[in-house]
């Protein structure tokens, strides 16, 4: 298990110096103009010289990228080129946040995904397809239209949730739960037709299986066969569509942070983008990456813990 | 009348309202008279943009103006209708030759970490200002160096007269901090100035909300007509009008397809041109593309957009058409040039066949990936004139650092309309950035020159001459479209993307 472990982390460390190489070479070609975009459109010519000298803009490209790489390695990811603030400090700002909204959704998403699958699959008949009628509109609803359907109804007419803003949980555990509960729901409508869909055919596949025959000839009840071996085997398919739809989240929130204004690495991640702040996206980008390849590693962890063939392998 | 005379009397005149008053006295009740309405509760606005460091050099103007003029005074203020009045500074004076610039300043200001305003102040901060190379910094490109003769007494020292130089003191370059704080690491986060509020740290949620709460030792009380002001960064437009909806905000920019759902509430709105929108015919002297070396394919460009349905169609009419690029506000603005090219695609046939292209001819067209459907429009009204324009895509981050390479001879932008001296130095004189090929000529030239002493006449003269060469081909103002609930009152400020910090009240 040991070597399998080691064997993940090396590879999420390659991956993680092969991804931002690659992302560093392109912002590298489309950084012409950022000492104009700093300065704007008064600059004179010898303002911008002195900009580009004083952010490295004049040097080649492998003495940037080793300076960048030294200090990354060390943790230091620079400042922001617009305003000054050290990157992992917005990064640690802002993460809470989205990790609030991303994981929350997805927990609520994993549990109800796994309630109507089990319940759509062994019951059949109208709750099966009342769930795959569900899963087909939540798939086909995209979370910003459910987001500003939430927002008109229950925090403009209703007046029950704020329609924007954060409240930290230290400030008001309360305040902070009706905060993040509309952004929360406009993700997991989404997640849980995708993950509902899954539990359901994986569920349905594995009790039509030899081993779950011999279990019911054996005289096992139905229950125990249901929640201790078929859930079990067909838990790994559903934590691989649960783990891609929290890669998809990282990005899927962007947008729900946006409606929301939620002070989260999205709208970090828009701005810096826009304005050509190369450090930000690089924080950004190796954050995401980071996210991506811990996120991997739980579930092939999760799924060696309930399928011992995995650990073999 | 000048802007420096301008400024002058109106600086006299405030001054004398300050001392009739008594203003400036400590303690509220005496400025009691002067402070019309109710004061008091929370003032909240959503705003477009996110305050990035509270650092003066690192300001910017227009939407970030909010966050920075609770917690610092600029040394003159710009009233609602841009009058420039004293603030800091209680009166200011040119020398002969407009190169030098004495500041009276108050003797009874201190900023909130106790430190004294003063001459040193006001040299360390214009000093702490050009090295620093902000986003603002050349405003005070002018400026070489800042001299102290005694400790309310300041001279700004230009190195060319700069008629916008009071402006940029009412703005970026302006805004004081305690010299202490400058140059140290905590300004980017915590502000030390002598503002009318001070930024509560513990209340701020950086991205999300910035709270000020009200500066107990501050100097003019009129200016704290809230206890406090909460500003919350929504970039998203349906954030805000989400926000200000719900009443989690009192005052937010909307745009031409939210603006419905703000009326729809019940709320105020203020309409403010501030931009005007069209085609920069960069290429005027034809060296890229000969054709636009002729007045007469300049004009027929201009004759050949239909200003108003394109104003109908995608700004909801949320504007007004104009064929100069000087806004209403400029002392060179000259009414009847709003009407001086119709839509006449006839007329811009004939002057293109008089220009010796009666079978139009070929352009190439820069399109900012943001603004697809405007420019399919206008290559569509070119060709209805028969100029057959090529579309070459860039993305909407590059697209203005691409034009002012000078690798083309048009195209489509949107920029704000300032006064004369400063639209020369942005968008029209042979320095400006948006004159990437650095046009200019023998009659502009000497018109650009009498606009550097001030001469309003020529600004006017100036703006008939450059619409009449048709150098651009200006579609409309655009107006910013700025909504309020009733509980506060909200005047336009003039010329800026949102009201100052000083034009919202409460109704009661």
């Amino acid at each position: 298990m040991l070597i399998f472990l080691l064997r993940r982390l090396v590879a999420g460390i390659l991956l993680l110096f092969v991804i931002s190489t690659i992302t560093y070479v392109l912002l590298y070609f489309s950084s012409d103009g950022i000492a104009q975009n700093i300065l704007g459109e008064f600059a004179t010519p010898e303002q911008i010289a002195l900009k580009q000298a004083e952010l490295g803009l004049d040097q080649p490209l492998p003495v940037r990228y080793f300076e960048w790489l030294g200090g990354a390695i060390t943790g230091d990811f620079g400042r922001s080129w617009f305003n000054s603030e050290p990157v992992v400090t917005a990064l640690f700002n802002r993460l809470p946040v989205t990790l609030t909204i991303v994981l929350g959704a997805l927990v609520i998403a994993a549990v109800l995904a796994a309630l109507l699958g089990v319940a759509a699959a062994i019951k059949r008949g109208w709750i099966d397809r009342a769930v795959q009628l569900l899963s087909l509109a939540g798939d086909a609803l995209p979370s910003f239209v459910v987001a500003i359907v939430l927002v008109t109804s229950l925090a403009i007419q209703a007046k029950i949730f704020p329609a924007t803003g954060f409240v930290p949980f230290s400030d008001n555990p309360a305040l902070w739960l009706m905060s993040i509960a509309l952004p929360i729901t406009a993700l997991v409508f989404q997640l849980v037709a995708q993950a509902a869909q899954q539990f359901r055919s994986a569920i349905i596949d594995v009790r039509r299986r030899d081993f779950v025959r011999t279990l019911r000839s054996r005289g096992l009840p139905e229950r125990e066969v249901v929640f201790k071996h078929v859930l079990r085997s067909a838990a790994p398919a559903a934590l691989t569509i649960l783990s891609l739809q929290f890669v998809g989240l990282l990005g899927g929130s962007v947008i729900i942070e946006q409606i929301f204004a939620l002070p989260g690495v999205g709208p970090l991640a828009v701005l810096s983008t826009t304005q050509g702040d190369i450090p930000v996206v690089m924080g950004v980008v190796v954050y995401t990456v980071i996210m991506v390849i811990l996120v991997n590693l739980v579930v092939d962890l999760v799924n060696g813990w309930l399928n011992p063939k995995v650990r073999v392998s | 009348m000048k802007l420096r005379s301008r400024a002058a009397f109106a600086a006299m005149l405030t001054t004398g309202a300050l001392v009739l008053t008594g203003c400036g006295a400590s303690g509220g009740a005496a400025t009691g008279d002067n402070t019309a309405g109710p004061t008091g509760g929370t003032l909240s606005i959503g705003s477009l943009v996110d305050v990035t460091s509270f650092d003066p050099a690192a300001s910017h103007v227009g939407h970030y103006m909010q966050y920075y003029q609770p917690v610092y005074d600029t040394l003159i203020m710009r009233e609602p209708n841009g009058d420039l009045t004293p603030m800091l500074a209680t009166d200011w004076e040119y020398d002969e030759t407009e190169t030098e610039l004495t500041l009276n300043l108050r003797d009874d200001v201190t900023f909130t970490d106790g430190e004294k305003f003063d001459a040193e102040a006001v040299k360390a901060n214009i000093d702490h200002f050009k090295v620093a190379n902000g986003p603002q910094a050349s405003t005070a490109a002018s400026i070489e160096a800042v001299r102290v003769v005694d400790e309310d007494t300041a001279v700004i020292e230009l190195s060319q007269p700069d008629p916008a130089i009071l402006l940029y003191m009412a703005a970026s370059a302006g805004f004081m901090a305690s010299p202490a704080a400058l140059d140290t690491e905590g300004i980017i986060g915590t502000p030390v100035g002598s503002g009318p509020y001070i930024l509560d740290t513990e209340s701020t949620i950086a991205g999300a909300t910035y709270t000020y709460a009200k500066n107990p030792d501050y100097w003019n009380p009129d200016l704290q007509k809230f206890d406090e002001i909460v500003i919350k960064p929504m970039q998203d437009v349906t954030a805000r009008v989400n926000a200000l909806v719900s009443g989690q905000v009192n005052a937010a920019l909307l745009d031409a397809k939210t603006a419905p759902q703000g009326t729809g509430a019940g709320l105020n709105e203020i309409t403010n041109p501030v931009d005007w929108q069209g085609l920069f015919l960069f290429d005027r002297g034809g060296v890229q593309a000969k054709p636009l070396g002729d007045v007469r394919v300049r004009q027929a460009i201009n004759y050949a957009i239909d200003r108003q349905s394109l104003l109908d169609s995608l700004l909801l009419g949320n504007g007004e058409i104009t064929s100069q690029v000087t806004g209403t506000s400029s002392a060179g603005y000259v009414k009847k040039l709003d009407e001086r090219y119709d839509f006449d695609p006839k007329k811009a046939k004939s002057l293109l066949a008089a220009a010796g292209y009666p079978d139009g001819f070929d352009l190439t067209l820069p399109v900012n990936s943001a603004d697809t459907i405007i420019n399919a429009a206008i290559v569509q009204q070119l060709a209805d004139v028969g100029i057959n324009a090529t579309q070459v895509v860039i993305p909407s981050t590059d697209y203005r650092n691409e034009i002012f390479t000078g690798k083309y001879s048009i195209g489509y932008y949107g920029i704000f309309q300032g006064d004369p001296w400063v639209a020369v130095n942005h968008h029209i004189g042979p320095n400006a950035a948006f004159n990437p090929l650095k046009y200019t000529d023998e009659k502009s030239a000497a018109l650009i020159e009498k606009i550097q002493a001030g001469d309003d006449d020529a600004a006017k003269e100036f703006t008939e001459y450059i619409t009449e060469e048709a150098w651009f081909a200006p579609f409309y103002r655009v107006n910013q479209l700025y909504f309020f609930d009733k509980t506060v009152t909200v005047e336009n400020q003039l010329q800026q993307a949102v009201p100052s910090i000083y034009n919202y009240a409460p109704t009661k």
